[in-house]
């Protein structure tokens, strides 16, 4: 047991939780608005393939991060117009948008992407480097959650703080409170609620895309078929689980990464004599929601008119 | 009124086509010779010495087989006003379970194809019942905890297949070969895939017709979908109603990986395709949830398909076209529609 828990192990937490937290804060930003957003998703797995595209076309990771929130943001602007104008069904826009981004992201990947592999040319972009954060990463505690990261992942753990602090100390926030409070309401009381909706979700879109960079310009060097796995998703339960609050939502991520880092470490290692099977830890951030949605943790209340 | 229902559908067929003529373009394929493929692929004409009309349909009636329950899963689901995003799962537990039944010794050889089909859609109905209980108990959306057990039926089915009921006598992660007496017959002696599974789910379609629109329990799940409020004033069971119609999209999606099971794997195996559960969403949409229309969706999705996956096999160009114009499909119909209608914007 001792090699079990180590500062290795946190810091690869830190790392499987980065895009969890990224793509959770998106949909934060989308559903206090009041705007399902299961497309996270697809944004994800687009961002990751403009990132991987951009960078190998450029040689640069900063081109690739902005080639992925561009895309992220024109995933996202297509959810709030068929939201918002069209007034489409929230979950049938998000659905469509997930199966649009599997689809055009595997088939440019294997247009672009692939046959450049074929011809024998890399497919491995340049990556983000470990930040130093002067010194501050090798202090005795922070070490095992700063060492080696990159600067996604520091943004990644400053952002639920910066939304925090936006969402209860500006104007922005408090009218984002009201229409997650009642938007009808909002609406009488002069709150531009349509304006809103449209920010929060073009957010989601930055957020999530950069979750999906995240995979490609730190995580992996390379961009490979719905790489995305199911994040998206993971994500979205973690927004619930923390109960739609910033700080909750990424703390939920956090543990959910947590998990992932402790199922990498125990393929094939008994605890305490007895073999773990991997699939029940994969298993457990999905479970927990199912019991958090049971009510067994406390009430979860979404955001008011959330879906209309 | 036959003009304002026209023009969207022709509008539909024209985005289909534009984004297909779109893709093969990009994919740098020609494009008069890429849609004669496509239909090639779909229908089996015009043959060739490797292709013809039984490779054809053998795949387009397998396909629509599978997407047509699914599509009426999703479909009677959103009838009652859920919405089943959980019908990957139900179709994984169920073709699990339609495998284990169907790999029973000692099973009477008579009932043994009705007992691994029951069991299936058995499972699939199981697997329906937490999600739909937290939403009429719990008020929990139905889209989350159906997302959520998709997962959980993914690695659960996955932990069975490679450590419990994983076929002793390989090391594959796959169960042990199904007994003849659970197989269903193929459609054709020279057919793969195709079984009879395609008449029980066209006869499900058609029987889910006259429920949803001919008896009191359909009127009522519908009056539940198109406005619960207004159904509970008028004295409807509606939570009943909603849980019943979730159990049936449970039962059907389930079915449909029984159906799987017993007419063309012949066993559950690591992988095994879940992927029309959501393809199930666009059948249903499509057809507007109406269980006789999910016939005709599910067999153009089943050609789509099958059109795009032979245009992959003879051109090289990525299969994904079908996704790609399944997904602009999706949107155009949930735009046209599916509007939600509201006082205020």
């Amino acid at each position: 047991m001792g090699e079990l828990f180590d500062a290795q192990l946190i810091g690869t937490a830190v790392r499987q939780a980065t895009p969890l937290i990224l793509a959770a804060l998106g949909g934060l930003m989308s559903e206090r608005v009041g705007v399902i957003n299961i497309g996270l998703e697809g944004k994800i797995l687009m961002g990751a393939f403009a990132a991987a595209l951009g960078a190998l076309l450029s040689g640069s990771p900063i081109v690739g991060l902005a080639c992925a929130i561009l895309v992220g943001l024109t995933l996202a602007l297509l959810h709030a117009v068929a939201t918002q104008e069209l007034r489409t069904d929230h979950i049938v826009s998000g659905v469509a948008i997930n199966l649009l981004a599997l689809g055009l992201s595997t088939y440019l990947f294997r247009q672009i992407i692939v046959p450049r592999e074929e011809a024998g040319e890399t497919s491995v972009v340049s990556m983000f480097g470990a930040v130093s954060l002067g010194g501050l990463e090798n202090l005795p505690i922070l070490d095992a959650l700063l060492k080696d990261q990159s600067w996604l992942t520091l943004f990644a753990l400053a952002l639920p703080f910066v939304l925090l602090a936006l969402l209860t100390r500006t104007r922005w926030g408090l009218r984002v409170y009201a229409i997650g409070n009642d938007s009808i309401k909002a609406r009488t009381m002069g709150v531009p609620v349509k304006r809103l909706r449209y920010i929060g979700v073009l957010w989601s879109g930055v957020f999530a895309s950069m979750a999906g960079a995240f995979l490609v310009l730190s995580a992996t060097g390379q961009f490979r078929e719905n790489m995305s796995a199911g994040r998206g998703f993971i994500a979205l339960a973690a927004l619930i689980f923390g109960r739609w609050h910033p700080l909750g939502a990424a703390g939920a991520a956090l543990g959910f990464g947590f998990f992932e880092a402790l199922q990498m470490r125990l393929q094939g290692q008994p605890v305490f004599g007895v073999q773990l099977p991997t699939d029940l830890l994969l298993m457990l951030p999905y479970l927990l929601t199912v019991i958090a949605l049971m009510g067994l943790l406390g009430r979860m209340k979404p955001p008011s008119d959330l879906g209309n | 009124m036959l003009k304002s229902r026209l023009m969207p559908a022709l509008l539909g067929a024209g985005i289909v086509l534009g984004a297909l003529t779109l893709l093969i373009v990009a994919a740098g394929k020609p494009v008069g010779e890429s849609f004669q493929i496509i239909v090639q692929g779909a229908t089996g004409y015009p043959r060739t010495e490797l292709y013809g009309p039984v490779d054809a349909w053998d795949a387009v009636l397998h396909d629509m087989t599978l997407l047509l329950l699914t599509g009426l899963s999703v479909a009677v689901a959103l009838q009652a006003g859920l919405f089943n995003i959980g019908a990957a799962g139900q179709l994984l537990v169920g073709a699990l379970a339609a495998a284990w039944i169907g790999t029973l010794q000692g099973m009477p050889g008579g009932l043994h194809l009705l007992a691994a089909l029951l069991g299936g859609a058995g499972a699939g109905a199981l697997w329906a019942f937490l999600p739909v209980w937290l939403k009429v108990k719990r008020g929990a959306h139905e889209v989350i905890s159906t997302i959520m057990f998709n997962y959980i039926a993914l690695y659960l089915t996955h932990w069975l297949v490679t450590e419990r009921l994983k076929d002793p006598a390989g090391d594959a992660p796959q169960t042990a070969v199904i007994a003849e007496a659970a197989r269903l017959p193929l459609l054709r002696e020279d057919f793969l895939q195709a079984s009879w599974g395609l008449g029980i789910a066209v006869l499900t379609a058609l029987g889910l017709w006259l429920v949803l629109y001919r008896t009191v329990w359909g009127y009522e799940a519908r009056a539940t979908g198109a406005n619960r409020d207004a159904a509970d004033a008028a004295g409807a069971p509606t939570a009943r109603r909603m849980t019943e119609a979730m159990l049936l999209a449970g039962a059907l999606a389930g079915l449909g990986g029984a159906i799987e099971v017993c007419g063309s794997q012949y066993r559950f195996f690591e992988g095994f395709p879940s992927e029309y559960g959501f393809d199930g969403i666009a059948v249903a949409l499509l057809a507007g949830n109406h269980p006789a229309l999910t016939i005709l969706s599910g067999w153009l999705m089943s050609a789509l398909r099958s059109g795009a996956y032979h245009l992959h096999a003879e051109t090289g160009a990525p299969k994904e076209i079908a996704i790609v114009v399944q997904a602009a499909l999706i949107l155009y119909v949930a735009a046209v529609y599916l509007r939600k209608r509201r006082v205020e914007g």
